[in-house]
């Protein structure tokens, strides 16, 4: 089992699409991921089950693994301090998930957007161009910047499930350029295929960070670290000035507006 | 149950020392002196952009590892919410720990009994104060000395 604890999760998966059904159950959704590199270990270690949950997991994907091997049941150690249910959060992690629901509105129009792009004679550049300057400027530039240089900072930039966050980053300035690409062509299915699958790779981001790495990564901050995460995220505000969050908190207002109109209209 | 629950008679005297060992000192952590917050000075060097324990002073008697886990590395400041008189001052000198000071964090320490939140309550009066804002933290002691709870506020 030590060995199995040590093999990258996607290639588990492969070979034994148990273990991928096993973790789901868990709520541990490493089946998609799109790096898959995590060991299992730290994949479970990550998820900070309670005691008697990491046991019969374990216990389960070892079955799923070996299936004629004997294995005796789990033996749990209840000492070890479980998670209480409520995730908290450290003040500054926790403006970063509050800045996620400014992100989250905005995605939650997107389905709207597409069909009124679909729907329009051509694409309406100035609206998707306005989403991309939100999405560039609010999430990019003012939310990602901070997880990337100061968050990411305080723990091992290596650990695969941060090179993870790295790369959906990535992937989604990728979206956007495409976007942008498909708006001054005015070629619908570029702009609604690359928005739409902005929206999903960030609704997944944004629950990878809010359950499991901010948690993850709060537990592993000292206090002072915290007081010093917190100094450096508010310097890095004021550094752009509280102008430019209340601009597109106005932004997504009006689009809300517009887009509910189009519904009820 | 009646009366004050914070000056209700417990005894647990029948309980016996769990896991602990008397093997391994335990070396001070106390960095400074004075420490009960109506001495000291928030101009005191040793709370110039430190991290703060503001503790309830029952806490250290009550939890045993207080030393190593929750003083080490900090600076202190002690209070009783219960019997201490003019505590509009302490509201003040958290001000004062937070905006001239510039401590890094506040953690506040109290025992379970109601009455001990009111520190956490003077912590959060004079951070609301403040014009800088901090982190702080409350932590919970119970009667036993376990840690009940530990978080932001
Ligand atoms: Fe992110
Ligand atoms: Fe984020």
């Amino acid at each position: 089992m030590q060995k199995v604890l040590n093999r990258e999760i996607k290639e588990l998966i492969t070979a034994y699409p148990e273990v991928g059904r096993v973790l789901e159950e868990y709520g541990i959704g490493c089946a998609p991921c799109s790096v898959g590199s995590c060991l299992l270990k730290d994949v479970v270690g990550i998820h900070n089950l309670d005691p008697q949950k990491e046991a019969t997991l374990m216990y389960r994907i070892e079955k799923a693994i070996y299936p004629d091997r004997k294995i005796s049941e789990p033996v749990v150690d209840m000492t070890r301090k479980a998670e209480p249910k409520k995730i908290t959060y450290s003040p500054p992690v926790k403006k970063l998930v509050d800045e996620h629901v400014l992100i989250k509105r905005l995605l939650a129009l997107i389905p709207s957007i597409v069909e009124f792009t679909e729907s329009s004679l051509k694409v309406d550049k100035n609206l998707i161009l306005g989403c991309v300057d939100f999405i560039r400027t609010y999430a990019d530039k003012y939310h990602h910047m901070k997880e990337e240089d100061i968050l990411f900072k305080y723990i091992d930039e290596k650990a695969e499930i941060i090179q993870v966050m790295y790369k959906d980053h990535d992937i989604g300035r990728g979206y956007v350029r495409q976007a942008v690409e498909g708006a001054e062509k005015n070629n619908k299915t570029q702009v609604k295929e690359n928005l739409l699958a902005y929206r999903d790779l960030l609704t997944q981001h944004i629950k990878k960070e809010d359950e499991i790495l901010y948690p993850w990564i709060d537990r592993q901050l000292s206090t002072t670290q915290v007081g010093e995460m917190f100094r450096k995220c508010n310097d890095a505000d004021a550094l752009v000035g509280d102008e430019l969050p209340r601009k597109y908190e106005k932004f997504i207002v009006e689009l809300e507006e517009k887009f509910l109109q189009e519904v009820t209209k | 149950m009646s009366g004050c629950p914070g000056s209700k008679t417990i005894d647990f005297s029948e309980k016996t020392n769990q896991e602990g060992n008397e093997t391994g000192k335990r070396p001070s952590q106390l960095r400074q002196w004075p420490i009960q917050l109506h001495l000291v000075s928030p101009m005191a060097p040793y709370f110039q952009g430190k991290d703060i324990l503001l503790a309830a002073d029952c806490t250290a008697f009550a939890f045993g590892e207080f030393h190593k886990d929750y003083l080490k590395g900090k600076s202190i400041a002690i209070a009783c919410p219960k019997l201490d008189s003019d505590q509009e001052i302490y509201v003040d000198k958290i001000k004062s720990l937070i905006d001239d000071a510039k401590i890094n964090t506040l953690s506040v320490m109290i025992m379970q009994v109601p009455c001990c939140f009111g520190l956490a309550q003077i912590a959060k009066d004079g951070a609301e104060k403040a014009s800088r804002k901090i982190p702080v933290k409350q932590i919970v002691v119970g009667l036993e000395g376990n840690i009940l709870s530990e978080e932001w506020i």
